[in-house]
């Protein structure tokens, strides 16, 4: 009763001051008491406390009378969040706590509130499949056993492929396990902007804030190249927490051998504990995400059309879940359900960002760029070894990207029998489950392919 | 409005009251200076709603008025003005400022919308006068041990709490602890007041002020220093207990001329450089002598011995010599008490006198 009451004059005061005034001083009132004659409220503190009894007491008072309450008095007083210690001398503590510990005060645990964890993000809801399962795994041996099993964790892996999900996965499952755990995740951003703060205003806390943590998570970290001071700092947390065996994880849209300007030192560190890339999810992966989210908000769609979108939508989940959400969103407001027809009119939309048409001449043309080469050497008889594996790949491409026969990749590049086309992409096929490197490259061709 | 103040009693109150002025708070008035005809004097105030800080100075007040303007560019203005006479007056929302040789104009805002200044009843208040040189070196003696860490809000403040019918300071930050006496007391007080509200305190403490009046009731303190006034919300919590912690005695002791303790300290903090400070002190009490020693592996490593006078048994115990420095910098007099027991109970520096007013406590490091 009193608290819709409250809303009420919140409500009109709101309109009529203005935002910061209404935020400074409005925000965490409350009422607290409404006998006939008088009304308690509380505010937060002594400044709220008088500016109240000056400024806005008529108001509040006239807003009330509007609304049935007519109190002769309005009291204001300053809520504290706990009841104020007593000066009693008893020592209510019995276990000295002097020797256990080598501080004086035993450090409060943080609670979750602010570790900047979501709780949406958990392993329950992440869907695993071949690309990712060797991350997936190595997150829940992390989080089973923080400091001790793989440190530093190194996730990395191209944009929308689940890399803030399984870091932020664990951060929760820590949590859950052992409340009493200090878990901090922030993207490496706010890491540079608390530094740059702290220099700034030489303010103090910093490493504080960084180095009592058990567990510390570092979002994007590739945004730190180039950013030399930073990442001295950076490497000393890192340091600290490492030496006390804390855990640390680390995401990033490269491998730290690949990122620009990272300190040898960070980098070698940073491939010290486990670091492992989380690939494009594959069609059965992709099929998989989007009958979990589809059943997590609990609508109904055919296998056809989860088959077409999958798809349709390769290279990002979020872009895949984005083109379910639209989809799921216009066939609600339509009142029907989802179909292949109406995905079809959707994904135009969302395709029409991605370049319609792959050729395969720019497969050839961008293959042979990438590994400095010339489209007419990728397609000339030399058989050298730098020239052969780009060959190889493109032929690869060639037939993941666009399906073409053996035959015809074969005459593409310039050969004449399409046995070597079927060889180069089979071998191609088991280099990139085996060999890191080669991996990488296909990855990052892909990525230049859609851009 | 319109008054006319000397350059020194308004520059000096603007400096003091523009650096309470917040610039980054969400109202965009808290960057402005309030400044009101009070019968025969100006007020001059600021806040940040952390801390509100007032100065009335005295003026001839020819009309009464009041108006507020941008706090850092008034300051700057009155600071680079020659001493002697200033006439403000305001027309409108303009503030005309006149000097001997110059005048200017500052756009101002009404002060509709400044912030009510929080007023303590000094009749439901706890009192105390302290003087302000006692004042002063109490609070810089346990300012140091106070935390920065904000996840700790409580630490970040200095306790002041009635024990034993002595008024007590204390701060402590986890890892070292302060804790000084300052005056007999007779009624109830506890309070946790800012760090920040206490060095800005300290900061408008002028020379020629004697005693320092400090007001505390359950949600606030205000100091009033002469002319000025500062208030303050307190830190809401609990603090620690931590009387308990302090030893009552120590296995070894010894007693020696602190600035002879610092010199040799500070000699050995070079070499302590890369372990975080670490230095180990080893007390012999048959011969009465103390080593410290600190050892750096790409630099070097240092070995001192000074005489003592020592009781107890022969120890060592290990401490980050940024916090003996920081200990034997808030302690007075010429000889100092330390003691100790083994490597993992906290250390005690105090003044070597009986019943001393000030204990420095610092936890030993792990080694």
């Amino acid at each position: 009763m009193s608290q819709s009451l409250w809303q009420s004059v919140l409500g009109e005061i709101e309109v009529s001051v203005s935002h910061a005034t209404f935020m400074t001083w409005f925000k965490n009132t409350e009422l607290l008491e409404n006998t006939n004659d008088s009304v308690t409220i509380a505010v937060p503190n002594i400044f709220a406390q008088r500016q109240f009894e000056v400024k806005f007491n008529d108001q509040i008072k006239s807003i009330l009378e509007k609304n049935g309450v007519t109190p002769s008095s309005i009291n204001y007083i300053v809520k504290t969040n706990q009841k104020r210690q007593s000066t009693s001398r008893e020592t209510t503590r019995s276990a000295p706590i002097t020797s256990a510990a080598d501080r004086l005060v035993a450090p409060i645990k943080t609670k979750v509130i602010t570790n900047g964890l979501n709780p949406r993000y958990t392993f329950k809801n992440f869907i695993v499949g071949s690309s990712n399962d060797l991350a997936y795994s190595a997150c829940q041996a992390v989080a089973k056993n923080p400091g001790s099993k793989y440190n530093p964790l190194f996730l990395y892996g191209g944009v929308g492929l689940g890399k803030t999900h399984l870091i932020q996965a664990v951060g929760n499952e820590i949590t859950t396990r052992d409340p009493d755990t200090t878990v901090l995740y922030i993207s490496s951003e706010t890491f540079v902007n608390d530094f740059l703060e702290s220099i700034r205003f030489k303010k103090k806390g910093f490493a504080d804030k960084y180095r009592n943590v058990d567990v510390l998570i570092v979002d994007d970290m590739q945004f730190i190249a180039g950013k030399e001071k930073t990442q001295e700092e950076f490497f000393h947390t890192f340091n600290a927490l490492h030496q006390t065996n804390k855990q640390i994880i680390i995401s990033s849209d490269k491998p730290p051998r690949n990122i620009p300007t990272l300190t040898e030192r960070l980098r070698s560190r940073f491939e010290w504990g486990m670091s492992i890339d989380i690939q494009m999810p594959d069609f059965e992966t992709r099929c998989a995400i989007l009958e979990a989210k589809a059943a997590a908000s609990s609508a109904e769609i055919d296998r056809a059309t989860v088959e077409y979108l999958a798809n349709s939508i390769k290279t990002n989940i979020r872009e895949l879940e984005g083109a379910l959400n639209q989809l799921l969103a216009y066939s609600e407001m339509r009142g029907v359900p989802a179909d292949i027809a109406m995905a079809e009119g959707l994904i135009g939309n969302v395709r029409r960002t991605r370049p319609q048409h792959l050729t395969s001449k720019q497969i050839i043309d961008r293959t042979a760029k990438h590994f400095q080469l010339t489209s007419a050497e990728i397609c000339s008889a030399k058989r050298d070894k730098h020239i052969v594996t780009p060959r190889q790949i493109a032929m690869y491409l060639l037939r993941s990207e666009l399906h073409l026969s053996f035959p015809k990749i074969a005459q593409e590049l310039g050969r004449k029998d399409h046995t070597t086309a079927i060889h180069s992409v089979e071998k191609i096929e088991k280099a990139v489950k085996l060999d890191v490197l080669i991996r990488e490259q296909v990855a990052e061709l892909r990525e230049k392919l859609y851009v | 409005m319109e008054v006319t103040v000397t350059q020194e009693n308004l520059s000096f109150a603007l400096s003091n009251a523009s650096r309470v002025a917040s610039s980054k708070a969400g109202l965009p008035i808290l960057s402005n200076i309030l400044l009101r005809t009070d019968g025969s004097r100006l007020l001059v105030a600021a806040t940040n709603l952390e801390v509100a800080s007032s100065h009335k100075i005295g003026a001839k007040v020819i009309k009464p008025g009041s108006l507020t303007v941008p706090a850092k560019l008034l300051s700057d203005f009155l600071q680079n003005l020659p001493k002697g006479q200033i006439t403000l007056t305001t027309n409108g929302a303009k503030l005309h400022i006149k000097a001997d040789t110059s005048s200017s104009t500052i756009n101002g805002v009404d002060d509709e919308e400044f912030p009510e200044l929080p007023v303590i009843d000094d009749k439901k208040a706890v009192s105390y006068s302290i003087a302000s040189d006692d004042f002063k070196q109490s609070v810089a003696q346990t300012v140091i041990a106070a935390s920065s860490d904000s996840t700790r809000p409580i630490l970040t403040g200095v306790y002041w709490h009635s024990f034993e019918n002595n008024l007590y300071l204390a701060a402590t930050d986890g890892y070292r602890l302060t804790e000084r006496r300052i005056v007999d007391t007779a009624s109830d007080v506890i309070a946790v007041i800012p760090t920040t509200t206490l060095q800005e305190v300290i900061r408008t403490l002028r020379d020629d002020t004697s005693e320092v009046e400090i007001l505390f009731d359950e949600t606030q303190v205000t100091f009033r220093l002469a002319e000025v006034e500062i208030t303050s919300r307190l830190i809401d919590g609990n603090f620690p207990d931590y009387r308990q912690l302090i030893p009552a005695t120590s296995d070894s002791s010894f007693t020696i001329n602190r600035s002879e303790l610092m010199r040799t300290i500070k000699i050995a903090s070079l070499f302590a450089r890369e372990s975080g400070g670490g230095i180990t002190l080893t007390l012999d009490t048959d011969a009465a002598k103390l080593t410290i020693h600190s050892i750096a592996s790409e630099v070097g490593e240092n070995s001192s011995e000074v005489n003592v006078t020592s009781t107890g048994v022969s120890a060592s115990v290990s401490l980050n010599s940024r916090y003996l420095i920081d200990a034997l910098n808030a302690v007075t007099s010429n000889e100092v008490n330390f003691g100790f027991s083994g490597k993992l109970a906290p250390c005690v520096l105090t003044e070597a006198v009986k019943d001393p007013v000030y204990k420095h406590i610092i936890m030993p490091l792990k080694s």
